[in-house]
C-alpha cells in the first residue's frame, strides 16, 4: 500500500518587489524551501521547530490553501497540486484542518451546530435531520452535550472550542487531518485532555496526522514519527524513538535541549544554541544551520547537505551527523525532568479517562 | 462562559429555554422599542398621506398664508403659499423618507458588494478601490448635476445621485472590515471544507462585517437626506409643488423671523426621522449579535 501523503520538493517564495509601477522582483521569502516527507495511513507524523521555520506554511501547502512554488503534493496517489477546482473540492472532504488559536477558528455568527453540520452540507452529505444526528454523535464523541449546538462559540471555553473545532474537521470523515498547533493556545491541564481525545479518535477512526507543534512533550505523546524543520527546510526525520534517544542532528539536539530545566546544577551541560534564526530573505549558503551549529566546519560553509538515510527510517540533513559527540547525559530518554513529568501527566489523565 | 465551562462537570437540564429571537431581543430595550414605534409612524404616516391629509398637496389659500401653528383647523399652520402644513409634512415626508432609504440601501448594497468583491478577489481590489477614488473625488452635488442635465430634476435624480455619492463610502468600510474578517482562521477552515466562494461570502465573511456596515448605514441616512434637502435647495430635485421636507425647510428660510414655524417644523421631523433610524440601526446591530446574546 502506498503512502496517504507524498510530498516531495515542497516550495513557497514569496517575492519580494520594489518600485511602484515598474515593480521588479529584488529577492524572496523562502517560507518553505524544498520539503519531502511522507505520511502513512494511520500515522502521525509531527512536524516540529522554532517559530517562523515554515511549519504552519507547510501545513498550507499540504491542503493547498496557498499555492505552493514548486514541488508536489499526492494524496493517496493523486497529485494535490495539479487539481482543477472541482477536483480540489471533492478531495478536500478527504482532508481537514484543526487550527491553533481556538477563539479564532469558529465563525461567531454560527451557532456550534450550524459549523458542525457545514461541511456535511458543503460536500452534499446526508439531509438536515441525518446531519443534525450526526452533529449530536460528533458532540458526544468529543465529549460535549447535545444542548451545545444550539450555542454560539463565545459561550465555550477554549478546550471546548478546540474539541468543536476537532468535531468540524471530523463531520465529513477525512483520512488526513492536519492540526496546526492544535493545543498550544491551551493551558497545560487541558491540553492533556485534548491530545488525549486526538489520540483515542487516531485509534477509533484510523485517522492520519500531520501534527504541528513545538512542545516536545505533547510530540513524544503524539507522534509515531518526527520531522524537524529548520527555515524552511527538513533537518531531521525519524521515528520518534530513535529521534528522542539518538537525535542525529545538532539542531535536535539543541531543541531536545532547549526544554527548560529547574536544577541549575544541570544547567549548562547543553550549551545553548547562540544567535537568531537568519533571515528566510537571505538563507545561508551551505547548511542553512551553520550559523548556529557548534559543530560547523568549512564544508557546512559551501556544501549544502541533502537529506540522507542513515539509519532505517531515520534521515539526517548534515555532513558529520556519524562524527558528533554523544548526547549528553543529562537528558532522560532526550526529554528533560519537566518535560517527562509533564509526560507522565498525560498518561495519568489518559488513564484516568478509560 | 462560567456556565458553559462548568456544563460538563455539573449536568445541566438538557432543555434549555428557548432563547429570545432577534425582534424580541431588540424590544427588550426600551430605546430601541420606542425608535422602531417612531419609526413605524413615520412610515405608516408616509404611506397613507393622501387618506391622513386634511387637504390636497397643492391645494393653497393665499388668504391662510403663514398662518400660526395652534390656529383652529390648522394645528401646524400654514406656509408662504398658504398650504396646510400637516398635508405638507406628510406628503414631504414620503418624498424624504423614499429618498432616503432608497438611496442607502441602493448605494449601500452596491458598495457592500464592490467592498466584499475587493477583499475576497485581492486581484481585483486594486481596480475596485481606484475607481471607489474616483467617485468619491466627486461631491454628491456634482452628480446630482450631471444626473439633472441627463434626466432632468425630480426626487429619482436625487436618488441616483446620492447613491453614487454612497457606494464608494460604503465600499471602503465594508472592504476595511472584510479585510480583517479575511485573515480570520475560520475563513480558511471554511476554504478548507471546499465551499463555493458565494457560500463563504454569504455565511461567514458578510455576516462578521455587519457591525460597521449597520452604523455606517445609520449615519449615512441622515446624510442622505440632509444632502437631498441641498439637491433640492438647487432646484435639481423635489420640484416646486412638490413637498419635500428638505425643500419645506428652505423655502420657510424666506420667513423664518416672522413665521418660523414653517422652516422649523420640516426640520424637527427630519430631526426625528433621523435620530430613530440611528437608535434603530445601532440596536439592530446588537441585537444581530450572537455575542451579546444572554
Amino acid at each position: 500500500m502506498s503512502a496517504l501523503l507524498e510530498v516531495s520538493g515542497l516550495a513557497k517564495h514569496y517575492p519580494v518587489k520594489k518600485g511602484i509601477i515598474l515593480q521588479k522582483q529584488v529577492g524572496a521569502v523562502r517560507a518553505v524551501d524544498g520539503v519531502s516527507f511522507t505520511l502513512q495511513r494511520g500515522e502521525t507524523l509531527a512536524l516540529v521547530g522554532e517559530s517562523g521555520c515554515g511549519k504552519s506554511t507547510t501545513a498550507r501547502l499540504v491542503l493547498r490553501l496557498i499555492e505552493p512554488s514548486a514541488g508536489t503534493v499526492r494524496f493517496d496517489g493523486q497529485d494535490v497540486t495539479r487539481l482543477d477546482d472541482g477536483g480540489m473540492r471533492s478531495l478536500r472532504r478527504r482532508m481537514q484542518i484543526v487550527f491553533q488559536d481556538p477563539y479564532a477558528s469558529l465563525n461567531p455568527r454560527l451557532t456550534v451546530g450550524d459549523a458542525i453540520a457545514e461541511p456535511m452540507a458543503v460536500h452534499g452529505i446526508g439531509n438536515d435531520a441525518s446531519r443534525r444526528a450526526k452533529v449530536q454523535e460528533l458532540l458526544a464523541l468529543v465529549g460535549l452535550r447535545p444542548f451545545h449546538a444550539e450555542r454560539y462559540p463565545h459561550e465555550f471555553s477554549g478546550g471546548q472550542r478546540q474539541r468543536i473545532g476537532i468535531a468540524r474537521a471530523l463531520a465529513v470523515e477525512p483520512d488526513l487531518v492536519v492540526c496546526d498547533e492544535p493545543v498550544s493556545a491551551l493551558d497545560v491541564s487541558i491540553q492533556a485532555q485534548v491530545v488525549n481525545l486526538m489520540k483515542d479518535l487516531q485509534a477509533r477512526l484510523g485517522l492520519s496526522y500531520l501534527f504541528i507543534a513545538h512542545d516536545l512533550a505533547v510530540v513524544k505523546h503524539m507522534a509515531d514519527r518526527i520531522a524537524v524543520m529548520y527555515l524552511g527546510a527538513m533537518m531531521e526525520v525519524g521515528t520518534k524513538a530513535e529521534l528522542f534517544a539518538r537525535p542525529r542532528h545538532p539542531y535536535t539536539r539543541a531543541l531536545l535541549s532547549a526544554i527548560p530545566h529547574p536544577d541549575p546544577s544541570l544547567r549548562g551541560s547543553v550549551t545553548p544554541l547562540g544567535g537568531d534564526v537568519p533571515s528566510p530573505l537571505a538563507v545561508p549558503p551551505g547548511c542553512r544551520f551553520h550559523t548556529r551549529c557548534p559543530f560547523a566546519q568549512e564544508r557546512c560553509r559551501s556544501e549544502a547537505p541533502e537529506l540522507r538515510e542513515i539509519a532505517p527510517g531515520q534521515q539526517v540533513a548534515c555532513h558529520f551527523s556519524e562524527s558528533l559527540p554523544e548526547v549528553a547525559s543529562a537528558q532522560v530518554g532526550g526529554l528533560s525532568a519537566v518535560a517527562a513529568r509533564r509526560l507522565a501527566l498525560y498518561d495519568a489523565a489518559r488513564r484516568k479517562a478509560a | 462562559m462560567a456556565e458553559a465551562s462548568t456544563a460538563v462537570a455539573t449536568p445541566v437540564a438538557p432543555s434549555m429555554p428557548k432563547r429570545p429571537g432577534t425582534l424580541k431581543r431588540l424590544l427588550r430595550e426600551p430605546i430601541a422599542a420606542i425608535a422602531l414605534l417612531v419609526v413605524v409612524i413615520l412610515v405608516l404616516a408616509a404611506l397613507l398621506a393622501p387618506w391622513l391629509s386634511p387637504t390636497g398637496p397643492y391645494d393653497n389659500d393665499l388668504s391662510v398664508s403663514l398662518t400660526v401653528p395652534g390656529t383652529p383647523g390648522m394645528m401646524l399652520g400654514a406656509d408662504g403659499q398658504g398650504r396646510n402644513m400637516i398635508t405638507r409634512l406628510l406628503y414631504g415626508l414620503r418624498s424624504t423618507l423614499l429618498m432616503g432609504v432608497a438611496s442607502v440601501l441602493l448605494g449601500g448594497t452596491v458598495g457592500a458588494l464592490v467592498g466584499f468583491a475587493a477583499a475576497f478577489y485581492r486581484r481585483v481590489d486594486g481596480l475596485l478601490m481606484r475607481i471607489m477614488d474616483m467617485l468619491l473625488s466627486f461631491p454628491a452635488i456634482l452628480f446630482g448635476l450631471a444626473i439633472a442635465a441627463i434626466m432632468g430634476p425630480g426626487i429619482f435624480t436625487i436618488i441616483l445621485a446620492l447613491s453614487i455619492a454612497t457606494v464608494p463610502l460604503m465600499a471602503r468600510i465594508v472592504r476595511g472590515s472584510a479585510l480583517v474578517v479575511m485573515r480570520q482562521d475560520y475563513i480558511e477552515a471554511a476554504r478548507a471544507t471546499g465551499m463555493s466562494d458565494a457560500r463563504l461570502i454569504m455565511r461567514h465573511l458578510a455576516p462578521n462585517c455587519l457591525s460597521p456596515l449597520f452604523v455606517f448605514a445609520t449615519l449615512r441616512f441622515g446624510q442622505v437626506i440632509l444632502l437631498g434637502s441641498a439637491l433640492s435647495f438647487l432646484g435639481l430635485g423635489a420640484q416646486a409643488p412638490t413637498a419635500e421636507l428638505g425643500a419645506m425647510a428652505s423655502e420657510g428660510r424666506d420667513f423664518l423671523f416672522f413665521a418660523p414655524h414653517i422652516a422649523v417644523i420640516p426640520c424637527l421631523v427630519i430631526f426625528t426621522i433621523v435620530l430613530a433610524f440611528n437608535l434603530l440601526g445601532d440596536a439592530l446591530r446588537d441585537a444581530l449579535d450572537p455575542r451579546l446574546r444572554v
